[in-house]
This record gives C-alpha cells, structure tokens and sequence, in this order.
C-alpha cells in the first residue's frame, strides 16, 4: 500500500512537471498595435486577432499598444518585434530600422487601399477646391497618411498652401480625430475637412451621416492603409507562420477572450489580409517628400 | 346485326362514343393551334419586361451616374454602396463600383467587383444585351493578364496576385462563352 502510494505521487508530480515545462517552453513575442482612438479600442479590436495567432503559430503573443509618435523610439528599444501601424509609420519603421512588410490590412470598398478628401458641408457654397481659400480646416492626426498627408499634397499640388492660403487650420484635440471633423464640417465648426475616404464609407454605411450631406472637393489615389511589419533579424520561420495565419484568416474564424469565443475579422473591423509589394508604398513616399514629413523632412 | 333492342342500344353507344372522341380531338387540336400562337405573345412578355428592367436600372442607378460625370467618384461609392445593399442579388451596381474602382487606380478591387457583377448576371459579358459591358471587361482581362503576369513573375508566391489571376482567369472563360 505504501509502495502504491508513493508510485501515485510520484506519477502526479511527472505530469504536474511535464505541465509546467510545456507552458514554460512556448516563446514569447511581442506586437506593438498603434494606437487608432483609444487604448481600450484598439485592444478590443486585436486582442481576439493576437489571440488567434498565438493559437495558430504555437507563440505566445503579446499585444503592446502603442502612441503614434512613441513608436519608432519603443521599436527601436527593442519592446516588440511585429508591428502594425499605419502605411507612414511603416515607411518610417522600413527606411529608417529595416522592418519588413507582412501583411496589408483589406477593410471597406478599397480593400487593402484607403484614400485622404478634402471635404465640405452640402450648401455651404464651397463646390470646388479653389474655393478652400481663406476658409477654416480641420485636419486628422499628422502622421495619417489618408487623413493629413494625402489631403496636403493635393493642396499643394492645386496651388494651395495650407501654411498660408487658409484663414486657420487645427487638429481637433482628444481621440476619434476623423469622426470628429467630419461632424465639425456638418455642423459648421470647420468650412473644410481632410477626412480619410474609409471613415465616411463607415460613417454613412453606419447612418451616421447620409452621402447627400457633404461634397467631396478633392480626392487622393487609393494608398495601402494598415500594415503589419516585423523586424528585420526576425526568426524567417516564425515570420512564415505568422504571414500564413494572417493570409489564411476567414471571417469564421474566432479566438478565447475573457473566456468568450469572439469572431476574430469582425471584433477586428477588417475583411482580411493581402500581400503587397513594398513598392505598392511608393505613391505615399513620394507624397512624404512633397509634404516634408517623416521619413524624408528636410530642414 | 340490329336483330333486337339490345343491339340497337351498342350501336347507339358506339356511336355516341366515336362522335365524342371526334368532337374532343378537334376541341384539343383547337387548343394546340391557341397554344401556338402564344409564343410569340410570350416573347414579347418576356422583351417587354426585360426592357422595363433596362430602364429601371438606368433610372436606379442614374444618380451614381451623374456624379461619375462630375468626377465625385467617392461620393458615387457611398451612393453605390446604398443601391448594393438595397438590391444584392443586383449586378450592375458591382459593375459600376467596378468601372469606379477601376478608374480611382485599385485594379484588384475593381476586378473583384467586375467577378461579382458578372456572376450575378451574363448580360454583362453578352455584346446584344443593352447592358454588355464586354469591350471593358475584355480592356480589363487583357490589362489585368499583362500586369499581374509581370508582378507575379517577381513574385511568384504571393497570393494576392494568384489571387486576382484566378479572377481575371474567371472574366476570360466567361467572355469566352464559359457558364458560371
């Protein structure tokens, strides 16, 4: 009875061991998510997504967010490997740290593609871009590609510069920046607005505005929008797995969350992903270096 | 032959029952002649109504139109966006969207749009339908097949581009006659 007792515990304590080594073994990797409106929403809206590759690759991830600005500082200090981010901050991420392309986010019309308007409120007596002079914009956040970059190129390139042909132009202050600029065109905080062509798709698809309320005085090229990248010395085969997990997402697919299953695509806002070229960002670097801005200003 | 009563009666009934048999396939042929001159009545039913379709779709989708002329192509997108949702099992609303998407630079969304217009309805790839869209597909199949072709000869394991191959693969088997 005593030798089948000890057996017993011994046998409890090899499978509590062998437990704890296999927890112990699954690698740990880190993804910085640039922050979109909050921290509390864009961890809703990639957790299940983060979730999900941790159970597809056999990793660990870990979700970081982080501040637009701080990102290229905190990926340079070696917080994360993967990141997503914006298509600016990658080409910022790619030409100034080597971070390679993974995978482009497809969400609404344009699929893998956003592009930036220049907007006015229906009835406001301003129906063309000339007209945007001497009036009151808003734009998005400095680092949007499709709410700030794009819609000061076309300016520029229409002969208008916004530093000196506008009676003022503001960032609205706080989160939900497009959202709140195109409600400030319509309830005449701001004549003019730079708004990113995928907000008002989500805006009037949602009955938030109605495509009769504004005019769309100028509109970009579509440009890639929200990118994955990861670091340059990267395990090549972790960076296979995770690419072929991204690829292969389907709207069916969910993920434990607070022990929830949530549909990974739909809590995400996104309807999958595509691989692009790194030259698919050229349009948007050369817009940079129109514009002056990261990673191409000149001084 | 008619020797007593009960003769006489099966002759009458025999005869009773050749008179109807010949009244009833004269009645029958009549019909078939009515049923005859139908079809050309059918036909035109079917011209008429498809016809008052045509005009209803210009009418529908006439708004999308004007803002295409005055080149609001995005706003013509939200307007779309609308009508696609109202009439799903529609297609020319993914053909417009197409021919936008198309002109706004994102060929592979365009393409994708093009697939699902055709899908919905052959009319579009038919050179008599008033609404063939046949010489743009055919622009697109043969721009598509040279672009993607030099992009995934670069690079061949990227998906995206199997992916919209596989679609333009699709608009040239139907413009070639092939059935979805």
């Amino acid at each position: 009875m005593n030798r089948l007792l000890r057996i017993c515990i011994a046998l409890t304590a090899l499978v509590m061991i062998a437990g704890c080594k296999t927890e112990g073994k699954r690698q740990v990797v880190k993804i910085g998510y640039m922050l979109c409106n909050s921290e509390q929403e864009t961890t809703q809206r990639f957790l299940p997504l983060t979730k999900y590759l941790s159970d597809k690759v056999g990793v660990d991830f870990v979700m970081v967010p982080v501040d637009t600005h701080d990102f290229e500082k905190r990926f340079k200090a070696g917080e994360f490997q993967f990141t997503h981010t914006n298509s600016l901050i990658y080409i910022v991420l790619h030409e100034n740290e080597g971070v390679q392309l993974l995978a482009s986010e497809k969400r609404g019309k344009l699929g893998s593609r956003s592009a930036g308007t220049i907007i006015a409120r229906k009835g406001s007596g301003i129906n063309k871009l000339a007209d945007i002079r001497g009036k009151r914009m808003a734009f998005g956040p400095m680092l949007a590609p499709t709410g700030y970059l794009a819609e000061y190129d076309m300016m520029l390139a229409a002969g208008i510069n916004p530093e000196n042909d506008l009676g003022h132009y503001t960032i609205p202050p706080g989160s939900y920046k497009h959202e709140k600029l195109i409600y400030g065109v319509l309830y005449g905080m701001y004549d003019v607005a730079a708004a990113p062509a995928m907000d008002i798709e989500n805006m009037t698809r949602e009955g938030k505005i109605a495509a009769d309320d504004i005019v769309i005085l100028a509109q970009s090229k579509p440009i890639p929008y929200c990118t994955f990248g990861v670091a340059k010395d990267a395990d090549p085969a972790l960076v296979k797995k995770v690419k072929e997990a991204l690829m292969s997402l389907k709207p069916t697919d969910t993920a434990e969350v607070d022990g929830e299953q949530l549909k990974v695509m739909k809590a995400a806002w996104i309807d999958g992903y595509e691989e692009l070229l790194d030259s698919d960002y050229d349009p948007i670097r050369e817009m940079a270096k129109r514009v002056n801005v990261a990673p191409f200003q000149k001084y | 032959m008619f020797r007593d009563v009960f003769d006489k009666l099966c002759w009458i009934f025999l005869a009773i029952v050749i008179v109807s048999l010949a009244v009833l396939l004269y009645a029958t042929t009549g019909a078939g002649n009515e049923k005859r001159s139908s079809g050309p009545g059918k036909a035109l039913e079917r011209e008429m109504a498809y016809r008052t379709r045509v005009e209803l779709i210009a009418t529908l989708y006439a708004p999308v139109e004007n803002l295409r002329k005055e080149g609001n192509n995005q706003t013509a997108l939200l307007k779309l966006d609308e009508l696609i949702r109202k009439y799903p099992a529609e297609g020319h609303g993914h053909i417009l969207q197409g021919e936008i998407l198309l002109s706004m630079g994102a060929f592979d969304e365009a393409v994708s749009s093009f697939v699902e217009g055709v899908k919905l309805n052959g009319d579009y790839v038919d050179a008599k339908s008033p609404l063939s869209r046949r010489v743009e597909i055919q622009r697109l199949v043969s721009d598509g097949m040279k672009n993607i072709t030099q992009r995934a000869s670069v690079n061949p394991d990227n998906r995206t581009l199997a992916a919209s191959r596989q679609k333009i693969n699709y608009l040239k088997s139907r413009l070639a006659g092939g059935c979805e």
